[in-house]
């Protein structure tokens, strides 16, 4: 005979106010099987939990349901309590009163009617439950990171900091991200390359980071603690182990005009190339589409050139399988393709370029050495409008969101334009300055006060060619008046968006994502850095747009979250496993297939002289999730899952 | 020669020649439109094998009967396209080894016998390949274009009233190749997720689960229909959710031996607008 305890929290007025907690007690008293029912103002603080247990061991209860607030609060609170006081803790269930109940209804008789369905529902279930034991896995030590932008260095370098072992795998030849092509920063103007090169040959250093460039992720399975991960290394046709870096090959490479990916099309480079003069590592790759050799069979002068026998065109990509224990995600951002926005011109007129081409042009390292020249002609611009939300707040043609670091590097552009031409007039297009940041405000005023960036708010609605200026037809909305600037050269702050191929990715390693491709935090503000797969974290602008701090911020989050996994030696985990009824499986192995984690067997069932009487499915309780997706499969309704049984649903259903 | 001689001979052959241990076939029923399943294990028999354009019944099933197949010996069975279509889903699904069995094929399009050539699985994948382009002929293909311009309330109630008549007997289950669970979910009472009583919500959950367990397997031979006494016409609902599944996933039941279970499998390119 089951001796259940209720538990009614009132939770201050968060119940008490809409639920009559005493009716709702005395009703659940009655109730068959219930052997107390107490009400109390809050169960979660000390005495509360106190008179949990006193009930325990005075009415010797079989098992308790405590009606509160959701159990994503309080359920390991109660099962703690329990288990104190000498019950299993899975014994133990919440009925949810405040989330779905009080806080959504204001009649407060019906709202008490609801109350006693949900207890006498959980009561149910809980006459059904069973005593479970929770199961402790092992842990590998070794953390993966995915992207080599600032992000994933730091993540890397904080774990590894910390004696762990990393292996970090980026997929373009060099290690540096968007970052290494950033001209200076924002809000301090400092060079950006100076202060990420060292992180880059720190990584490339470190005695705990594997670095792996040049690849990408084939598949990840396992789950937190023990993921199998297949990491494809593509073909550099370059050996690593004895290419110095040496460069010969670059500067005699014949294919010298192929557009630059790094400097984004305004400068060029070769079919044999390192992305930029400090790529980390400072091995060169051989572009396969624009390499002559690949193409017409003929050339090989990086061959001949090269004075260590490096170069191998029958190079194939590798695979390797890594055995990890948790993965940061750090995979960045793109910027927007602004070809769809016709009215300003992008891709039909040169000297409309996107801000981080500008970047490059400001930049040391970059095309023109730092000089911002018009890509047209060369000339040094006179007048240059920047042209803000260039795809970001607009839900019609761009992306509802606010890419949140556009307002900073317009600014820092017209201060970086004012620095390098001086007498350079700069006119900026905005909606409204978003500087909310330590130092930021003061950066975008200084961009105004010190180096006379001259800020218009309104749209652009047009941009055309006439007499070789640029003709930009927008409004000043705080003028009240339409204005046409003649400019040299105008910079689209374009949106921020996710990686072409971040939704496929998120398939490939078991993640969430949202409608633009960003990938899910598993709670916005309690768990910002944990994607909803346990033992995957999320660093950098792969989650949302994101300036620097932020992101190696966040880097630095996930890396603490890494190192509390790695702190263990194994992982205690939820008893919430499926279990196979091996006298009613059909063995049709549907479940095998349908298990995300790869957690389901086959099982040879042999008689005494071993002969094969059946085969089932069996499944492995250390790699089980409890996702229950077998469960929802199976035809015979064999596999039944621990802690949510049918018994247990069913009769939660029918106590309703 | 006619192709009912024919296929005695060969009968014959397999049994005599010890290549098979048994031949499932079609014997003369109590009229001349029914035909009985044959059991044959010696050679002798195998002059009451009965072949006609009355031969419609999917024979692949009786391969599961507890133990047949586990001398591993093998088997001959008579089966229309269907039929190796069920064969491939059984094999897909662990239920047997296609090695085992003996296919011997034909098909009787507008009432016209022919045979099949070929007389494993694979020598049939052009074929099956081939149905899968044409959109079979289904008996109720009038009934089935008035169901689809019914309103939903009016759809509810069309089936509400075909259901009504289900007397749970299971003639459905117990006929179709595909229902070969050790225990139905029906027959489990722990709990009793499915009412096993003939009333409205009874008849609907039955009838929905096993349309459910279908698709994606359904090969569409026509075994339920036709065992249904209340005459159900469910061939219906299989042929709409065989069309769901098509179009959905591009997946037709029995191409291949070891193709996966579309309902336990996962594409990257799947559509996935029901995920929110």
């Amino acid at each position: 005979m089951s001796k259940i305890g209720v538990f009614i929290c009132h939770c201050g007025e968060n119940i008490g106010a809409k639920v009559d907690c005493t009716r709702l007690a005395s009703t659940l008293g009655d109730h068959p099987g219930v052997a107390s029912s107490i009400e109390y103002k809050y169960f979660c603080s000390d005495p509360g939990q106190e008179s949990v247990k006193k009930a325990i061991r005075d009415n010797n209860l079989t098992g308790v349901v405590v009606a509160a607030c959701s159990p994503r609060m309080h359920e390991a609170t109660f099962r703690k309590a329990c288990a104190e006081a000498g019950l299993n803790p899975y014994m133990c269930e919440i009925a949810n009163i405040r989330e779905q109940c009080s806080w959504v209804h204001n009649d407060n008789d019906k709202a008490t009617d609801k109350a006693i369905d949900i207890v006498r529902s959980m009561v149910e279930k809980v006459k059904r439950n069973n005593n479970l034991q929770p199961i402790e896995v092992p842990v590998t030590r070794r953390a993966l990171v995915i992207g080599g932008g600032i992000a994933g260095i730091q993540a890397a370098l904080d774990i590894a900091n910390a004696g762990q072992e990393v292996v970090l795998v980026e997929r373009e030849p060099s290690l540096g991200g968007h970052m290494a092509q950033l001209s200076e920063t924002f809000p301090t103007l400092d060079c950006s390359q100076c202060i990420m090169t060292p992180r880059m040959v720190e990584a490339a250093q470190h005695p705990k980071i594997r670095l792996l460039t040049y690849a990408e992720i084939e598949s990840v399975d396992g789950y937190i603690g023990n993921f199998q991960v297949k990491v494809r290394l593509k073909a550099r046709y370059v050996n690593k182990s004895t290419c110095t870096g040496c460069g010969e090959c670059i500067t005699k490479c014949p294919s010298k005009k192929i557009s630059s990916e790094f400097d984004c099309g305004i400068g060029k480079r070769t079919a044999i190339y390192t992305p930029f003069a400090q790529a980390v590592p400072n091995i060169p790759v051989i572009d396969k589409n624009s390499c002559t050799y690949f193409k017409n069979g003929k050339c090989k002068i990086c061959v001949k050139t090269c004075p260590l026998d490096c170069i191998d065109f029958e190079m194939q990509d590798e695979f390797e399988d890594l055995e990890i224990g948790a993965i940061v995600v750090a995979t960045g951002f793109q910027v927007q393709n602004n070809a769809m926005y016709g009215e300003y011109g992008f891709g039909k007129y040169q000297d409309v370029i996107t801000g981080l081409q500008f970047e490059r042009l400001a930049s040391a390292s970059g095309p023109t050495g730092g000089k911002v020249q018009r890509p047209s002609d060369g000339k040094e611009p006179e007048t240059v409008v920047f042209i803000q939300c260039a795809g970001s707040r607009d839900p019609s043609k761009g992306v509802k969101y606010c890419s949140k670091i556009c307002c900073m590097y317009t600014a820092k552009h017209a201060m970086l334009y004012a620095h390098k031409v001086h007498g350079g007039k700069s006119k900026i297009f905005y909606m409204d300055i978003r500087a909310a940041g330590k130092g930021y405000d003061e950066f975008t005023r200084r961009a105004i006060e010190e180096d006379e960036a001259g800020y218009l708010r309104g749209r652009v609605s047009k941009v055309w060619l006439e007499n070789g200026k640029l003709m930009v037809r927008g409004v000043d909305t705080l003028l009240g008046k339409p204005v046409e600037i003649a400019a040299d050269m105008v910079v689209l702050a374009t949106a921020m968006v996710a990686q072409p191929d971040a939704k496929e990715f998120a398939k490939t390693i078991g993640i969430g994502y949202d409608e633009y491709g960003f990938f899910n935090e598993a709670h916005l503000k309690l768990r910002p850095v944990e994607s909803s797969t346990a033992g995957i974290f999320l660093a950098g602008a792969c989650q949302s747009p994101k300036d620097i701090p932020d992101s190696v911020a966040q880097a630095s989050a996930s890396a603490s979250k890494v190192l509390a996994l790695f702190s263990k030696e194994k992982l205690e985990r939820e008893p919430v496993i499926a279990v196979n009824n091996e006298s009613t499986c059909a063995g049709c192995w549907g479940c095998v297939l349908a298990c995300p984690y790869g957690a389901i067997e086959k099982k040879d069932i042999m008689d005494r002289s071993g002969k094969l009487i059946k085969r089932v499915a069996s499944v492995n309780p250390g790699l089980c999730q409890g996702c229950g997706t077998c469960v929802t499969f199976c035809r015979s309704n064999s596999i039944d899952l621990a802690g949510f049984t049918e018994k247990q649903i069913f009769a939660e259903v029918m106590g309703l | 020669m006619s192709i009912e001689q024919l296929y005695r001979t060969r009968a014959k052959e397999l049994l005599s020649s010890g290549e098979v241990k048994m031949v499932i076939g079609y014997g003369a029923g109590s009229n001349k439109e029914r035909r009985r399943p044959l059991f044959i294990t010696s050679a002798e028999e195998c002059d009451k094998l009965v072949l006609d354009s009355a031969c419609i019944s999917n024979l692949s099933g009786y391969l599961l009967t507890e133990g047949l197949l586990s001398d591993e010996k093998r088997v001959a069975v008579f089966l229309r396209p269907e039929g190796v279509r069920a064969l491939n889903v059984l094999a897909a699904e662990a239920q047997l080894d296609t090695a085992q069995i003996v296919i011997i094929g034909f098909d009787s399009p507008k009432g016209e016998l022919k045979a099949l050539e070929g007389s494993s699985v694979e020598e049939f994948t052009a074929l099956i390949t081939a149905l899968k382009e044409i959109t079979p002929e289904t008996a109720g293909e009038e009934q089935l274009a008035k169901i689809e311009k019914m309103s939903p309330e009016e759809r509810f109630l069309f089936w509400q009233e075909e259901f009504s008549k289900c007397i749970k007997c299971y003639a459905c289950r117990q006929a179709c190749p595909m229902c070969y669970c050790r225990r139905c979910i029906v027959d489990s009472n722990q709990p009793q997720w499915v009412n096993t009583s003939s009333h409205t919500l009874g008849n609907f959950e039955w009838n929905i689960v096993r349309a459910f367990h279908l698709s994606g397997r359904c090969v569409e031979c026509g075994n339920c229909d036709r065992a249904c006494p209340v005459n159900i016409p469910l061939r219906l609902i299989n042929r709409k959710m065989a069309e769901e599944v098509l179009n959905s996933f591009n997946h037709f039941a029995g191409t291949s031996k070891t193709q996966e279970p579309v309902l336990a499998s996962f594409k990257k390119d799947d559509s996935e607008t029901f995920i929110l």
